[in-house]
């Protein structure tokens, strides 16, 4: 099979890379190489395969490819270096995501769902690498490799839990209810990729059901908590290698060391992650268009019933339309990657506290009060300042909104060429129209998925257009939403977040003097 | 074959949207997945009302109605599903292709399908033997026989018992759309019995196969998205959003109201449908429109309802993977512009 694989090289298409403080752009190369590799010699081979079984039974599921990839090192992309994992970031997950989409995107969705439901843990800083991360990692090693899940979507509310405003109006029905010691979590989510599989879970329900915007926080759960359950694993159109399962929490107890970051900094938490995987997401839709692509190529070259037609004008034009379309949605999908990587988010992992503290052996970390103080409130709290120091609102108002760019065109844009590439070979092209059928229908879940196409094109026009600037970064300082801190509202939406003390602005992202 | 008044028109079109609503929608899921009982169960209903013969006149125990009626028929069907709709326009067609003689051995309630061939398919006529393959050939699978219609300088269309020998069938497992039409692939090595129907070059009646195929398939594709987008207004809204149906939501309405003007031209594009079967310029043009309309109404219509229309159960991608085959069937939508040109080239030149 031929293949379009771009005769440049990464730093060559996109300078900008080699721009980018902490990335190593022959590192990047390799990764994707090896990608590539992965894709060719365990995805391809057995993707339409894994689709017809998945098709008769959707909770079948094959722990096999997960083995193989987490040998390729599929599984630690977003896991910071110091919990044992390859330390990336966007344009890491990004540029794997469509090396492994071309070849087979519903396999490629449980790494990236995978990917995503590490996501919401770089929040929570360091206090996080010595725990689930490094399980993770550990576990790869054991050959029985761990999975995770990121729960937000409920059965009422979709796409409106993906953004803060629509958020404040969400039909959400989970809560999760404080007790001595922690939270006991209640409720259903719905269409989680790799929530039938995954060991972890990164989920968000509101503390106050009256007030979910305001309230909502994120959790660690181990799915081997009493109270959860699989209630359902959805037969889905496409996608299909990887589950999409209903979720239900029957008062789960979650202890309030595995809240994530802190109480009530969930809606943001999820404005951050949504910008870091869109760009994944745009290249899951790039890779799925180029796959497509890719396949017509080959059966042009290769079919007997196809000769000549390389000839046409017609097929000429259209290969080029395809080839365009994708040229621009990689465009838009590294820039926005890297725009995230390089201003928005870069700076917090290259910050030299947290590089330094990476450098600490894991064994010291590790001891209790050291792990004591990386999970106490204080350290939660400057690992938010040093997001603060690193960032802006407006650098990740920006950031997101590029992201949502890349995402809905480059969703458009896998729905145009695997369109075409069908219409091209027809019904009676023989195997090739097998692959390009499952692509199509691939293709339809990366306009709906990650917020739909339309919620996407409205965070361009806030953040682009409008140039407004979300509230998208957690407050520095956070007070209980409980009862007794209603004295201190206003009265708005906001009502429990307390301005910051002007002693603590200048908090340091090492906590020192803090 | 006659058409028939506009209030038989109206009473016949009726009886379908009945049949649709009451018998087919809720049995698509079923024939979607393929299952061959059901889709038994839904062609003995067909049968029963007279709708695998509508061409054919009484003394063949058909309805003795015209293409205006078959297309307004199957437009309805295929509202309730588009396969089982297909299988109505292949049968009806090759019915029509035959002779007096053939048909007379035909046994009532006898599913046929009409297959076309394509350029550059490998069948060829030699000695009164055909031989040769075709690949996914819609309605095939199962199907009681088939007219082969041989594309080519010398058109013709060929009649094939199911049990002809030399006739191979084998049912196409990734067929992705109108499902309840099970395509197979079709080998053919020298069948000798296989019969050359009454007009060579494959006529229904007045009208050319070929034309009734494309004007069928866009009815069905109009019928798809008249489906999809019911569906899509009905949940846009009940499902709330923001605090509002999301119907409220511009982002959506303008969704549906793109998918009623889709609709809206549906009596433009269509005008004269018996005239429609005959003027194979005009089939292959709204065959295109109503196909590429479909696929868009329906890729919409599952946008609107959200991740929920990218599951099974609510039926609404089965209209977005059934409403891609019309782009595809008989012809890709490009092969058939490219058909509209060489004739429009030829008209120029004569």
């Amino acid at each position: 099979m031929s293949t379009m694989i771009p005769e440049r090289s990464l730093t060559e298409q996109f300078p900008r890379l080699a721009q980018n403080g902490g990335l190593d752009v022959r590192e990047l190369e390799r990764l994707r190489a090896r990608a590539r590799r992965f894709a060719h010699e365990h995805m391809r081979p057995r993707a339409l395969q894994i689709d017809r079984r998945t098709g008769e039974d959707p909770s079948s599921f094959d722990w096999d490819l997960v083995r193989a990839g987490a040998e390729a090192g599929m599984l630690g992309l977003l896991i910071p270096k110091p919990a044992g994992g390859a330390g990336g970031m966007s344009t890491q997950v990004a540029v794997v995501m469509e090396e492994l989409c071309a070849a087979c995107p519903g396999i490629a969705l449980i790494f990236g769902a995978h990917a995503l439901g590490i996501s919401p843990l770089l929040l929570g800083g360091p206090s996080q690498w010595d725990g689930v991360l490094a399980e993770l990692v550990a576990s790869e090693y054991d050959s029985e490799p761990q999975l995770m899940a990121c729960a937000i979507t409920e059965p009422e509310a979709g796409t409106d839990v993906e953004d803060p405003d629509l958020l404040r109006h969400a039909r959400i029905t989970s809560h999760a209810r404080r007790v001595p010691g922690g939270f006991r979590l209640s409720g259903t989510k719905r269409f989680i990729s790799n929530g039938s599989v995954a060991r972890w879970i990164t989920l968000l329900m509101p503390t106050d059901p009256r007030r979910p915007a305001e309230s909502w926080t994120c959790f660690l759960l181990d799915t081997r908590s009493e109270g959860f359950a699989v209630s359902r694993v959805e037969h889905k159109m496409g996608q299909r290698a990887c589950p999409a399962a209903e979720l239900t929490f029957d008062e789960v107890f979650v202890p309030a060391e595995r809240i994530v970051s802190r109480e009530g900094d969930g809606a943001a938490a999820t404005t951050i992650v949504l910008a870091c995987s869109r760009p994944p997401v745009a290249a899951i839709a790039t890779g799925i268009a180029r796959g497509a692509y890719e396949r017509v190529l080959g059966w042009l070259q290769e079919d007997p019933a196809a000769r000549g037609l390389a000839e046409r004008q017609h097929v000429q034009l259209a290969l080029a339309g395809m080839e365009e379309e994708i040229h621009l949605a990689r465009q838009l999908y590294m820039d926005a990657a890297t725009e995230l990587d390089h201003t928005a988010l870069g700076g917090v992992m290259s910050h030299p506290g947290v590089r330094a503290l990476g450098h600490v052996p894991a064994g010291i970390r590790s001891r209790a009060p050291v792990r004591g103080w990386l999970a106490s409130e204080r350290a939660r709290d400057a690992t938010i300042a040093l997001l603060h120091r690193s960032t802006s609102e407006r650098a990740v108002t920006r950031s997101l909104a590029l992201s949502s760019m890349a995402k809905a065109r480059g969703g458009d844009v896998a729905m145009r060429v695997t369109g075409a590439a069908l219409e091209l070979v027809g019904l009676r092209a023989g195997p090739i129209r097998a692959e390009l059928e499952k692509l199509w229908r691939d293709a339809k879940l990366t306009q709906i998925y990650e917020g739909t196409n339309q919620l996407n094109r409205l965070e361009v026009y806030r953040g682009l257009c409008h140039a407004e600037t979300m509230n998208c970064l957690p407050p520095l300082r956070r007070v209980h939403p409980d009862p007794a801190a209603q004295a201190h509202t206003n009265g708005d939406g906001n009502a429990h977040l307390q301005p910051d003390p002007p002693q603590r602005a200048n908090v340091d992202g090492n906590g020192g003097r803090s | 074959m006659s058409a028939a008044t506009v209030s038989e028109r109206a009473e016949i079109r009726a009886m379908a949207r009945e049949l649709a609503s009451r018998e087919l929608a809720p049995r698509a899921a079923a024939l979607d997945a393929g299952g061959q009982d059901v889709l038994a169960e839904c062609w003995r209903l067909l049968v029963q009302l007279g709708l695998d013969r509508v061409l054919l006149d009484e003394r063949h125990g058909g309805a003795g109605l015209g293409v205006a009626d078959l297309l307004a028929t199957i437009e309805e069907l295929a509202v309730g599903d588009g396969g089982i709709a297909m299988c109505v326009l292949l049968c009806n067609a090759a019915l029509a292709t035959l002779t007096d003689e053939q048909l007379a051995v035909v046994p009532s309630g006898a599913r046929w399908a009409l297959v076309p061939g394509a350029a550059g398919t490998e069948v060829r006529f030699s000695d009164g033997q055909l031989d040769g393959s075709l690949a996914c050939a819609l309605g095939a699978h199962g199907a009681d026989g088939l007219v082969i219609l041989l594309d080519g300088p010398q058109p013709a269309a060929w009649a094939i018992p199911r049990d002809a020998p030399g006739l191979k069938l084998q049912r196409d497992t990734d067929q992705m759309g109108l499902c309840a039409a099970p395509a197979a692939s079709i080998e053919m090595a020298v069948i000798r019995s296989a019969q050359v129907t009454g007009e060579v070059d494959g006529s229904v009646g007045t009208a050319s196969a070929p034309a009734l195929l494309r004007a069928g398939t866009a009815a069905i594709a109009h019928g798809i998205a008249r489906r999809a987008h019911g569906m899509a207004l009905e949940y846009a809204h009940a499902r709330r959003q923001g605090g509002v149906a999301i119907i409220e939501h511009d982002a959506v309405s303008d969704m549906l109201a793109a998918m009623a003007v889709r609709l809206a031209c549906w009596p433009q594009i269509a005008a004269d449908p018996a005239g429609l079967a005959l003027d194979g310029e005009r089939a292959l043009a709204v065959k295109i429109a109503a196909s590429d309309a479909a696929v868009a109404s329906t890729t919409d219509a599952v946008q609107v309802f959200g991740g929920t229309g990218y599951m099974v159960e609510t039926g609404i991608e089965k209209l977005m993977r059934d409403a891609k085959y019309c782009q595809l069937f008989p012809e890709p939508n490009w092969v058939a512009h490219d058909e509209l040109m060489r004739s429009a080239r030829a008209g120029r030149a004569a």
